[in-house]
């Protein structure tokens, strides 16, 4: 099987755009709304979400035939949530001050529906590499849109991309201030639902009913 | 469909492995995590306690600084100084006190309680004189972003050092976070230090701890502060 191959390269690169799970789907809403203060934070939720959702997307499609289909989701469930359970106990012995960072967010990612989404809709049909694909493409369609908001929130709420400053002093000194609702979640409501907008507009996505 | 023996079946295998595989992760990664903790802990003693660096402290030097200059002292709640060895189990306050060349340079306590959505856990440096305002830091807290939190700002915790936390006649006052700004002729200005702009829950919470955590301490700070009246004399 060709790993590059156009039919891989679209499952891949539909959760990007058309299919995007945040945009399009609406899934995923409360951690982009809650941890996307920062771009650096959105970063490392973005690479947990795509480690994570590839690794369970990978062995739900292993185990697919032989789940018993009664208690299909349970076992979903109990693989993600041992997976996310790894991923927190990793970042708190590698990188603690990061784990510190996400706090309870990197938790939550047992209860992010993309995860299980996709267990469900895409892993429980397809081979392992597929899933694998999808896995990834769906990871990083999510943290697009993470990384996305948290751009324009750092931006107007601290003034700063990544970290380094970009409003020097003197526009501050020239009455300039940084706007706090962009740090609280109402804040993230509007930069999301501008960009769910902007999105859909440009995908030409409508909702059937 | 499948039998209901199958289904147990196979929900019990795995269970099973995903069970093992979570405690061997689990156990394997405990020392590396607890030591995180440790240092983290150690980090934050340090920093209250004034110890600065441009680079960040690798973990081998938070250890070594800590170890040499940092002594843990155990007091009881009357405020007497507990022996190392006693591990009766009786509740005791831990001081940690900083010195260089057998000279106190400070003492840190830990402080924690209630601030808008949850606990806030910190610590509070004082100099040697157990009357002045060293530090204050906090590592763990839940406060609202560009609101509460800028509890761990520099511009918010710069405002504590060189504040007063006793009257003339020595008693405890501790410090007041206020609403606003501090008047510069308020003759209690010493012991006050402005609050946040919209997190007036979060500063009412750290005062109202604050003063609580100190008292616990006041034992063992008012008797550094009758020693070093007598050494003066």
């Amino acid at each position: 099987m060709n790993l590059f191959s156009s039919k891989n390269k679209k499952i891949v690169k539909d959760p990007l755009m058309g299919e995007n799970p945040i945009s399009i789907h609406v899934l995923g809403i409360c951690s982009a709304l809650a941890i996307t203060t920062k771009i650096d934070t959105a970063v490392v939720m973005t690479i947990a979400v795509v480690g994570v959702l590839s690794i369970s997307n990978v062995v739900i499609s292993l185990l697919r035939n032989n789940i018993p289909n009664k208690v299909r989701i349970i076992i979903q469930m109990s693989v993600v949530a041992s997976l996310v359970i790894i991923t927190d106990q990793v970042l708190k012995a590698y990188m603690y001050d990061m784990s510190k960072l996400l706090g309870v967010f990197l938790a939550l990612i047992i209860t992010n529906c993309i995860v299980l989404g996709r267990a469900e809709a895409f892993a429980m049909q397809n081979s392992p590499s597929k899933a694998l694909l999808d896995g990834m493409g769906n990871g990083l369609g999510y943290g697009a849109i993470l990384i996305a908001v948290a751009f324009f929130r750092e931006l107007f709420g601290f003034g700063s991309i990544y970290g380094a400053q970009v409003f020097s002093d003197q526009i501050y000194m020239g009455g300039y201030e940084n706007n706090g609702l962009m740090i609280l979640s109402p804040g993230a409501f509007f930069i999301l639902g501008l960009i769910v907008w902007a999105h859909r507009a440009y995908t030409n996505v409508i909702d059937k009913d | 469909m499948r039998s209901d023996a199958y289904t147990i079946v196979f929900t019990t295998i795995i269970t099973v492995i995903l069970g093992l595989g979570l405690s061997a992760t689990a156990d394997s990664l405990r020392e590396r995590q607890i030591l995180n903790e440790e240092l983290d802990i150690k980090k934050n003693i340090l920093s209250v306690l004034g110890y600065k660096q441009d680079t960040p402290w690798t973990n081998e030097e938070v250890q070594s600084l800590y170890d040499s200059n940092i002594n843990e002292i155990r007091i009881d709640e009357v405020g007497l100084v507990l022996d190392e060895v006693d591990k009766s189990g009786n509740f005791a306050y831990t001081i940690y006190q900083s010195s260089e060349n057998n000279k106190v340079t400070g003492y840190a306590i830990p402080i924690a309680g209630k601030g808008l959505w949850g606990t806030m856990y910190g610590y509070f440096a004082i100099e040697p004189d157990a009357e002045t305002v060293k530090g204050i830091t906090f590592y763990k807290h839940k406060e609202t972003p560009g609101l509460g939190a800028e509890v761990d700002k520099d511009w918010f915790k710069n405002n504590f050092i060189g504040k007063k936390l006793t009257d003339k006649n020595g008693e405890l006052v501790s410090i007041e976070v206020v609403k606003g700004y501090v008047s510069k002729t308020d003759p209690e200005a010493l012991h006050k230090v402005d609050g946040i702009s919209g997190a007036t829950i979060t500063g009412t919470g750290l005062t109202t701890f604050l003063k609580s955590d100190l008292e616990k301490y006041e034992p063992y700070f008012a008797r550094v502060r009758r020693i070093n009246q007598i050494e003066s004399l």
